[in-house]
């Protein structure tokens, strides 16, 4: 109240404060404002579930394990992502390639995405480009249970986030970087 | 049978006046919604129904079907009494509010005036009597709760209250002074014939100062922004009625708005002219429509009050909370005196210039 401050303040009230005062100018000036907003109401309002928002490219959503085109799994069970994750939500379980003693895949991928902070590290941090980030945020669940997931569930995610899918790396341009790959078109180290 | 048919007419007034009412409350709940999101760059409720105008319906049938919690070490007649407390003298206060002209009709060989439930010659003082009432209800609920959140909102209920009701009261003397009457019909005739008639500008002395005491006032006894203290969320959590759930929450809710809109009645009925149009005479009666010329009289009430309500909205959206020295201060050192300064110059007025 602007009566109020004029009382309180030390300095002496000229006679223009207190023509303020009695007229209530400072809360007349509020008034003002709020009654502009009114009369030019645009309201930033956006009205989630009917309309969503428009998603940043770099946007940070769900987690999901990627393929290549043929079908198969780009994880080669680094464990990397598990290294790299702060909050322990990713667990590996890494197995030979039967069959193929020099391939290695994630026989078990664990997600447990309550804990997740969608930081992107384990993204970052994987040498095949085997884990995405979607744009899926709207992962609400009435059992918490349902945000442990796993190989099949990440793999389905990918799935239907990435439609459009690598060529596995022996057929991209062979200068490009490989890990754990076993080329058949190059020559073999012995052993 | 003479009886009877009074008591059947008075009671289908009531009915009318409280179903009036109470809808008003209910689009006053939206209302203040919207208009304070609208004043925010929001929208408001917008989902249950076309834009929302069905939420009220929705907050009610809500309210009723919560659970109904009786806190452990609460009194528990007290906690059952302050709601009714609350609800009956803010909806009891309606039975003098003269909301159209004072014509008195033939029917089943009485006399019935249709827009007043009881014209009685202390109407104001009527009023203020229960209104004080109401805010034992408040004091109570807050002391029967058990809990210091409701204890507290309740001390300050009562203290804010008594210092705010004094100059409610002290406000409307210069209106009674000038009309010579204490019955709001009488008041309301006593201001027909134009704007310039209204107490709020009429000669001898405009009652311009004694109207922003008023509106004030009314806004601390209200227990509005920026005087809502007893229920400041951001220290008390809802104040005096924390504890308090289901239909006897909604009953405290629909008491706080049923008192905005009495208090919205009065300021129109002693300044605003009442059921007065701004102009002499009404427009119906001018070009012949005499019989239903009450309707313009009724709008013009309506909108009276409508304006006053939608000044407490605005506020709402405009003012930040007052602390509680100031709210006092204010109170007792600057309302007071203009109040006191206001019945000191009105009665010299009305004494040199008598109407």
């Amino acid at each position: 109240m602007s009566a109020i401050v004029s009382i309180e303040s030390t300095r002496k009230p000229s006679l223009r404060d207190w023509l303020k005062t009695l007229t209530f100018y400072d809360l007349l000036v509020g008034m003002k404002a709020t009654l502009t907003h009114l009369l030019h109401y645009k309201p930033i309002t956006l009205q989630y579930p009917h309309e969503k928002r428009i998603l940043p490219d770099n946007y940070r959503g769900m987690l999901a394990l990627l393929r290549y085109d043929d079908g198969t799994e780009k994880c080669v069970g680094c464990d990397l992502c598990e290294a790299a994750c702060p909050s322990r939500v990713i667990r590996v379980v890494s197995a030979e390639v039967p069959g193929e003693p020099t391939k290695r895949y994630a026989k078990e991928y664990y997600m447990d995405m309550t804990r997740c902070l969608f930081c992107g590290l384990c993204v970052d941090a994987c040498p095949v480009d085997a884990l995405g980030m979607t744009r899926e945020f709207e992962w609400a669940v009435y059992d918490k249970r349902q945000l442990h997931l796993n190989k099949q569930q990440l793999l389905a995610i990918g799935d239907r986030s990435y439609p459009v899918r690598e060529k596995r790396l022996e057929l991209q341009h062979p200068n490009v970087a490989f890990f754990n790959v076993a080329f058949k078109n190059l020559p073999q180290k012995e052993n | 049978m003479e009886i009877g048919l009074r008591l059947a007419v008075s009671l289908a007034q009531i009915a009318a006046v409280m179903g009036i009412v109470m809808l008003t409350v209910m689009v006053l709940t939206l209302a203040e919604r919207k208009v304070l999101g609208w004043m925010q760059d929001r929208m408001g409720p917008m989902e249950v129904g076309p834009y929302g105008i069905l939420q009220p319906i929705a907050d009610g049938l809500k309210l009723f079907f919560k659970e109904d919690i009786i806190p452990s070490g609460a009194n528990k007649f007290l906690f059952t009494l302050a709601p009714i407390l609350a609800l009956v003298p803010a909806m009891i206060g309606f039975a003098v509010i003269p909301f159209g002209p004072s014509m008195t009709i033939e029917m089943f060989g009485m006399q019935i005036k249709p827009f007043v439930i009881s014209d009685i010659n202390i109407g104001i003082l009527y009023i203020l009597a229960f209104a004080s009432i109401g805010a034992y209800g408040i004091i109570l609920g807050g002391w029967a709760s058990n809990s210091k959140y409701s204890l507290l909102g309740g001390l300050r209920s009562a203290a804010q209250v008594i210092s705010y009701e004094l100059n409610v009261g002290l406000a409307i003397v210069g209106v009674i002074l000038l009309s010579g009457s204490l019955s709001l019909v009488k008041i309301t005739e006593a201001q027909a014939g134009g704007f310039w008639h209204w107490f709020i500008l009429s000669m001898p002395f405009p009652q311009i100062f004694a109207f922003v005491v008023y509106v004030i006032s009314a806004v601390a006894e209200t227990n509005r922004v920026p005087f809502d203290l007893p229920e400041a969320e951001s220290e008390l959590v809802a104040g005096f009625f924390t504890e308090y759930s289901g239909m006897r929450f909604a009953f405290f809710f629909i008491a706080e708005y049923a008192n905005m809109i009495l208090v919205s009645c009065v300021a129109a009925a002693l300044f605003l002219g009442g059921w007065n149009a701004p102009y002499p005479g009404t427009i119906l009666a001018y070009i012949g429509l005499e019989h239903i010329a009450w309707m313009e009289n009724v709008v013009w009430f309506a909108v009276k009050v409508y304006c006053f309500l939608f000044l407490f909205f605005w506020l709402r959206a405009t003012l930040p909370r007052l602390r509680y020295d100031q709210l006092m201060r204010f109170g007792w050192k600057v309302m007071l005196p203009i109040a006191l300064g206001n019945i000191v110059l009105t009665a010299i007025a009305a004494y040199f210039f008598p109407r």
